[in-house]
């Protein structure tokens, strides 16, 4: 245990570490900050509501960094298109708490904030799900026709459209390999600023499938690049909640311990699959984020009466990190035993690269 | 050329090492000296009194504990020091009373010169999940330039520990090579 001299709490340091491994890994392979998944885990720890969701938002600030860093060379951001959408996703940031001030005025916040949450990420989840099926079939089909494999395989008609509308200034954003109208990329920075300040989330499980079904991106384009929006955002609520007092600077100092190993790992996997397997793994924790959302919205509907349901979605929050950490793991090991020659599953061949260049 | 790039890895490596080092040491040593918490409870928000909350987190109803109300250069113990918004903090608080929790009197009462404290803290819940809320933090402000060290820090121990990582797996000899996107997209 430790003293948490500003928090006012005695807490586990270990797990601190431990959460932010298990969430670096996650964030770093799908592009996400993590935050619905990291304040419920430091409230069970013991911290209060407001300090947990300043260290978790201080905390993704530093991880999206240590992600960027990896992806980076990796080859998967485009600055371009990152830089061109920071200034949309603050704005709607900025606006999406207003409107949460709204609705709490209106005194419907919480239903308001589970139903969107339900609503919008049940939406992506479909759609991520059913596309990235079709995508996993083709890929499939492909292997077993002997042809070459892409590194990434999509089959939705939506970034024709968005890219087909002739809307000056067009950018080209050269290594998402993209041209498109800079009011696409706009209003996505605005639309997913607004969801993201309103749900109180970093953005990033609607920003990546944003970028790879509006503005046509590469699932891997879309996960770097999502991870510098989310040094933007971070910073900019890390600067927000410090203000406020929110934030214990030494818990933050704890967890990026463990969210360097994490996150390191979580950007390096991404090198060893093709776009569907990540897209996947957006898929899954977008059903268990809808299902940790949708059972509380249940309860309280139901007049409070079905408590247990909170207690579960509770489980279902903390246990989704392990469920999709383990996943991950099990495909960079799938991908090893592949480049080895060894068997593989049959729905985990297609997913995988078999020759990732490591080389000095 | 293997020899060269090992070299410039190891280099590398040990900048950030180093950088890292000094970093966290220099995060440590703020945090020790007790500056971080000096910039953490550094104004008054409201008009009452300020006070460490851990003194009296035993309290109840039946079992209050008294605060002696006094001009104390720190209010470590069971002391609370009367302070009015935007006045410095007392050295040891950890939270501020305002006066209208005090005169509601349902948690906190004033008798004969004291403080007496009924009901430490109460159960809330954020994002459906339940946590004890006290005193501590309370009607406090902190310092302004503490949220930009905050952010500079993060920023800069993001950075560290990000080429750290990199310098790391170059010394090992995995330098990954950028994933060639324009194959089949």
């Amino acid at each position: 245990m430790f003293e948490f001299l500003i928090a006012g709490v005695q807490a586990p340091w270990v797990l601190l570490v431990f959460t932010g491994f298990t969430v670096g890994i996650v964030g770093g392979f799908i592009g996400v900050g993590g935050g619905y998944m990291v304040t419920p885990a430091l409230i069970v720890f013991g911290f209060p509501g407001y300090m947990a969701s300043g260290i978790d938002m201080t905390h993704i600030a530093g991880k999206g960094i240590v992600s960027t860093v990896r992806h980076r060379q990796l080859g998967n951001v485009d600055w371009i298109l990152a830089l061109s959408m920071v200034a949309g996703t603050m704005f709607g940031v900025e606006e999406g708490i207003r409107l949460l001030g709204y609705f709490k005025h209106l005194g419907l916040s919480t239903v308001a904030l589970l139903g969107a949450s339900v609503c919008l990420m049940g939406t992506l989840f479909i759609y991520t799900l059913r596309e990235t099926l079709r995508s996993h079939r083709l890929l499939t089909k492909m292997a077993r026709e002997g042809r070459a494999l892409a590194r990434e395989v999509s089959t939705s008609s939506l970034p024709r459209l968005f890219q087909g509308l002739p809307l000056a200034p067009l950018v080209r954003c050269r290594t998402a390999r993209v041209i498109v109208s800079m009011w696409v990329i706009v209003l996505v920075g605005v639309v997913t600023g607004v969801l993201a300040g309103f749900l109180g989330v970093g953005g990033g499980f609607i920003r990546v499938p944003a970028l790879v079904y509006v503005v046509g991106a590469s699932t891997h384009i879309a996960v770097g690049t999502d991870l510098v929006e989310i040094v933007f955002s971070g910073a900019y609520g890390c600067l927000r909640h410090s203000i406020e007092g929110n934030v214990d600077f030494v818990a933050v100092l704890f967890m990026l311990c463990g969210a360097m190993f994490g996150a390191q790992f979580g950007s390096i996997a991404t090198a060893f699959v093709r776009g569907p397997a990540i897209r996947y793994m957006l898929a899954f924790s977008l059903a268990l984020a809808t299902l940790g959302a949708g059972l509380p919205l249940v309860n309280l509907l139901m007049g409070g009466k079905l408590v247990w349901l909170t207690a579960l979605s509770v489980i279902i929050t903390l246990g989704q990190m392990v469920f999709l950490c383990l996943f991950i793991l099990s495909l960079v090991y799938f991908a090893y035993r592949a480049n080895r020659g060894r068997w593989v599953p049959d729905w985990a061949a297609p997913l995988l690269v078999h020759n990732v260049t490591t080389g000095g | 050329m293997h020899t060269q790039f090992r070299g410039r890895a190891l280099i590398k490596f040990l900048f950030w090492a180093v950088s890292t080092v000094l970093v966290f040491a220099y995060a440590i040593n703020t945090y020790r000296s007790g500056q971080m918490v000096r910039w953490y409870y550094f104004q008054a928000n409201a008009d009452g009194y300020a006070i460490n909350a851990k003194a009296f987190e035993q309290a109840t109803r039946e079992n209050p504990v008294s605060l002696v109300i006094g001009e104390f250069a720190d209010v470590t113990g069971q002391r609370a020091v009367r302070v009015t918004k935007g006045s410095r903090l007392p050295e040891g608080t950890n939270g501020v009373i305002d006066l209208v929790t005090v005169d509601k009197g349902d948690r906190v009462r004033l008798e004969g010169g004291q403080l007496v404290v009924t009901v430490p803290w109460q159960i809330k819940e954020a994002k459906g999940f339940k946590f004890r809320d006290g005193f501590t933090h309370k009607n406090i402000r902190t310092n302004p330039w503490a949220g930009l060290w905050n952010l500079v820090m993060v920023g800069l121990v993001g950075l560290c520990l990000g080429f750290l990582a990199e310098g790391f797996t170059d010394v090992l000899g995995f330098k990954f090579q950028k994933i060639d996107h324009s194959v089949g997209h």
